[in-house]
């Protein structure tokens, strides 16, 4: 009994952990530019399929290359590692195609979800293109050394999980020191308080901005490749679900709100794992139902900063 | 003395510790030109959010006709005979100068969704009379010339005048004019004068009015009330504000600048 | 190269392409029209399956009247559920409206797989045909276009419309100006939602399988598309966004899977190299002087 109640909170962590990353992803370009990057989800599934093959993953039959691999596969950590740089470089490229053109022109914000969403479907079809359309299950010695299950005070529970949060809360840590003790988080949070003055203090708002994309993008690429060695890689749209449930955490917590984000996230990792296995089909609605429940409730309660409207 | 039209009770609003308008009462007779001066910062413009419905007061009571109004929707507001413009002009730049006013004009006289769908002669005539109501005050105002041109477009004296045809077009009994004169060049502002009395007349109007160009006010106001820091100092006939030994104070005291605006 | 089956497919996404302008053009980015789809779909395809009285026979044809039925039941509950749904949703603004219409279409996306009684993954299938041959949906989907791109025009010059364009360019200068700003864009949500729920319903009879995947996010996404390539300043904008955008793929099938790649960086593209869309204002003033010109 004790063993389900722990795996089941342990779930509910874990996946909380992950929503926490791709909303805090959100959180980060949002708080800089005032919109919301809708490629983040792409970003999510090139991280677990960039880890995959960096671990040394073949190419499946339907794939653009069938069978092809990398000669010798990195260890778990560091091709995680790789892939999450991978997908903030990719990230990068994203702001430069999708947002830097209209942000250059000072058109409608509306514009940029469009070409975001556009840059969206271009990688995930290109993933389509090049992986295929199958899943794929990471090798059964991605993470060698480590026992699948852990005995913790008579209960056992699935040590990838662990692993997961462990990951997660560290990422979540990292972010957050680097935002409050380092020059650069400094200048990031000094652009998303208010980018003129920090333009007038010295700070290259525009590098800030693509600062943004990276860290945003490899944070999304982490949170998809600890997806793909916990559960498996199942298809190159599996990010667009995570990147949606992660929108739906953004405005539970607060547009703009790190703290927001991370306690959004584990909320609605633990409200899925309370769902019944036998209406399990149900899961994928129970954030969406919780954020339209707040709206009902608070429609101004949890939402962040809000444009005051001046006369 | 009649009903007042418009009266004002204690009115407050508080921003974080700042009390922006601080127990302000006044009233507005029907027919009378209502003047609100004060030096920048006094609260004039809070106080004529609070009472157009824009921003919801921290106490005090606003009411029409002798029923309480307060912290009623702008558009109730509107229907039930106010209208405002702003300061800084809200025009829908958008859509061409005679559109601007038929938006306005939706309510006279009404015409369902459905007679608009179908283009029943109901509707064709509701249209013909917005139309004709809207060329009216185009003409009266000056603007007719300009009647296809988008609004944005428009020189800053033509989209003051069109922020008051499109106030005027919602029929209102008392229109609220927030700073109709700041950069108007003096020409403009001289004829503003003449047309805010006209328009009186014409529309059978009372006005409220709030100006930094004091002249214009105490030449054209039959009352005016002063507010400075959020307090009303003064209440009276222009005459009587211009001897009021705590106006001169609050003017000459508030920096170099009031010199040229003291009444 | 375009056959009929495409045509019906490019009307209905033109008609989709209207669903989203209709909220848009008061300033409200709603991306519901998925959902509502869905619901006029589901609604179709439940009604020609079970209920015997439509007069579906065991050949799977059905009777045009029947259809007609469809479409105003399909546009009336996809209509109630606007009125419901939109009285929350529309306190919201911008970006919050967008994402949490994004949520209705996950939750009915999820409800439709997951109902006892909409066939699970695979959906509702063997929908009963009022047309023997693609030919056939030609004429009612144009009817529906046409009826509604005439409405759209109407719009233009009767109060609602000017209500939502005011809404659209000043929200707070128009509720001063005493439009109840609630219930119009009420109002465009609702007729917005009509329209897609009535869609859905043909679109049921045409595909002759309905499932969740057809109200999903990727339509949201592909809806959007055609109002912000086609241009949101006028209905036709849309409506040639649809036609267009719905198009593309089929006839870019020649160059295999790469298809999905070209639509996606002409989303991508679209608003970078024509901002306004391709229908601009300056468009149809170039178009009306001709017009003009012409008559003369």
């Amino acid at each position: 009994m004790i063993d389900v109640l722990l795996q089941t909170l342990l779930n509910a962590a874990a996946s909380g952990g992950v929503y926490a990353l791709v909303a805090l992803g959100y959180t980060l370009v949002f708080s800089v530019l005032g919109v919301i990057n809708f490629a983040q989800g792409a970003l999510f599934s090139i991280g677990g399929y960039l880890t995959y093959l960096l671990m040394g993953g073949r190419i499946g039959v339907n794939g653009a290359l069938p069978g092809w691999g990398l000669p010798a596969g990195l260890p778990f950590w560091l091709a995680l590692l790789l892939a999450a740089a991978g997908s903030g470089l990719v990230g990068l490229l994203v702001e430069r195609v999708a947002f830097a053109p209209l942000r250059r022109r000072g058109a409608e914000p509306l514009l940029a979800l469009i070409t975001s969403l556009g840059a969206g479907v271009v990688l995930v079809n290109l993933l389509q293109l090049l992986m295929g359309a199958e899943g794929y299950a990471f090798p059964e010695a991605a993470l060698a050394g480590l026992p699948n299950a852990l005995v913790i005070g008579g209960a056992r529970i699935r040590s990838v999980q662990v692993l997961l949060l462990a990951v997660c809360a560290f990422a979540v840590l990292v972010l957050t020191l680097w935002l409050e003790r380092s020059k650069g988080g400094r200048a990031l949070r000094a652009v998303a308080e208010d980018a003129t003055t920090a333009q007038l203090l010295g700070i290259n708002s525009e590098a800030m901005v693509r600062l943004a994309f990276v860290v945003s993008g490899a944070l999304a690429g982490l949170g998809g490749g600890l997806v793909g060695v916990s559960v498996s890689l199942a298809g190159p749209y599996m990010g667009i679900s995570y990147g949606l449930k992660g929108l739906a955490v953004l405005v539970l917590g607060g547009l703009g709100s790190v703290s927001g984000a991370i306690a959004g996230g584990l909320l609605m990792g633990l409200a899925e794992a309370l769902v019944p296995s036998d209406a399990s089909g149900w899961r994928d609605a129970v954030a969406f139902a919780i954020l339209f429940a707040v709206l009902l409730l608070r429609p101004s309660g949890l939402l962040g900063r809000r444009p005051v409207d001046r006369v | 003395m009649s009903k007042p039209l418009l009266e004002v009770r204690e009115l407050s609003r508080r921003f974080g510790g700042l009390l922006a308008v601080d127990r302000v009462s006044f009233a507005v007779q029907p027919g009378e030109i209502f003047g609100l001066i004060g030096p920048n910062g006094a609260g004039k413009t809070t106080l004529f959010n609070l009472i157009s419905g824009t921003t919801a007061p921290s106490g005090g009571a606003v009411l029409w006709q002798g029923t309480p109004i307060t912290g009623q929707a702008p558009d109730r507001l509107n229907r039930l005979g106010l209208a405002r413009t702003f300061q800084n002009l809200r025009l829908f730049e958008g859509l061409s100068v005679l559109e601007n006013l038929l938006v306005a004009l939706q309510r006279h006289p009404r015409s369902s969704a459905l007679d608009g769908l179908l283009g029943t002669a109901r509707h064709r005539r509701a249209e013909r009379q917005r139309l004709d109501t809207a060329w009216q005050l185009l003409q009266e105002l000056g603007l007719a010339a300009l009647a296809e041109r988008r609004a944005g477009t428009l020189a800053y004296g033509d989209r003051r005048r069109l922020e008051m045809a499109r106030a005027l077009a919602t029929r209102p009994q008392l229109l609220l004019l927030d700073e109709p004169a700041a950069g108007l060049n003096p020409a403009e502002k001289d004829q503003l004068g003449e047309l805010i009395s006209a328009l009186r007349q014409r529309h059978q109007l009372s006005v409220l009015i709030i100006e930094h160009h004091v002249p214009l006010l105490m030449r054209l106001c039959d009352r005016l009330a002063v507010l400075d820091f959020g307090v009303r100092i003064a209440l009276g006939s222009p005459e009587q504000v211009r001897r009021d030994p705590k106006v001169i104070e609050a003017y000459l005291g508030s920096g170099s600048n009031a010199g040229g605006r003291a009444p | 190269m375009i056959d009929n089956g495409l045509l019906v497919q490019m009307l209905i996404g033109a008609l989709l392409g209207l669903s989203v302008y209709l909220p848009l053009a008061a300033g409200q980015l709603s991306l519901a029209t998925p959902a509502f789809y869905a619901v006029g779909g589901t609604l179709a395809a439940l009604l020609s399956t079970r209920w015997s009285a439509l007069g579906a026979t065991a050949a799977g044809t059905l009777p045009l009247g029947s259809l007609v039925l469809e479409l105003l039941l399909g546009g009336l509950l996809a209509g109630l559920l606007a009125l419901l749904v939109g009285r929350l949703v529309l306190r919201l603004q911008g970006i919050y409206l967008a994402i949490a219409t994004i949520a209705l279409v996950e939750i009915l996306r999820v409800a439709i797989l997951n109902l006892p009684f909409t066939g699970g993954a695979v959906g509702i299938f063997g929908i009963p045909q009022p047309f023997a041959t693609a030919a056939g949906y030609v004429l009612p989907a144009l009817a529906l276009l046409a009826l509604a791109g005439w409405w759209c025009q109407r719009l233009e010059g009767m109060p609602l419309g000017r209500a939502m364009a005011a809404i659209r360019d000043d929200e707070l200068a128009a509720r001063c100006m005493g439009i109840d700003t609630t219930n119009v864009k009420l109002s465009a949500f609702v007729l917005s939602a009509v329209l897609a729920g009535s869609t859905g319903a043909l679109a049921a009879h045409f595909l002759n399988t309905w499932n969740a995947r057809q109200g999903s996010f990727d339509v949201s996404i592909t809806t959007l598309a055609f109002v912000v390539l086609g241009g949101s300043r006028s209905w036709l904008g849309p409506v040639v966004g649809g036609l267009l955008l719905t198009a593309l793929p089929e006839l870019l099938r020649p160059v295999g899977d790469v298809r999905l790649v070209l639509f996606g960086l002409v989303i991508l593209l679209g608003p970078v190299l024509a901002p306004q869309g391709l229908i601009t204002p300056a468009l149809l003033a170039r178009l009306g002087r001709w017009g003009e010109e012409k008559e003369r």
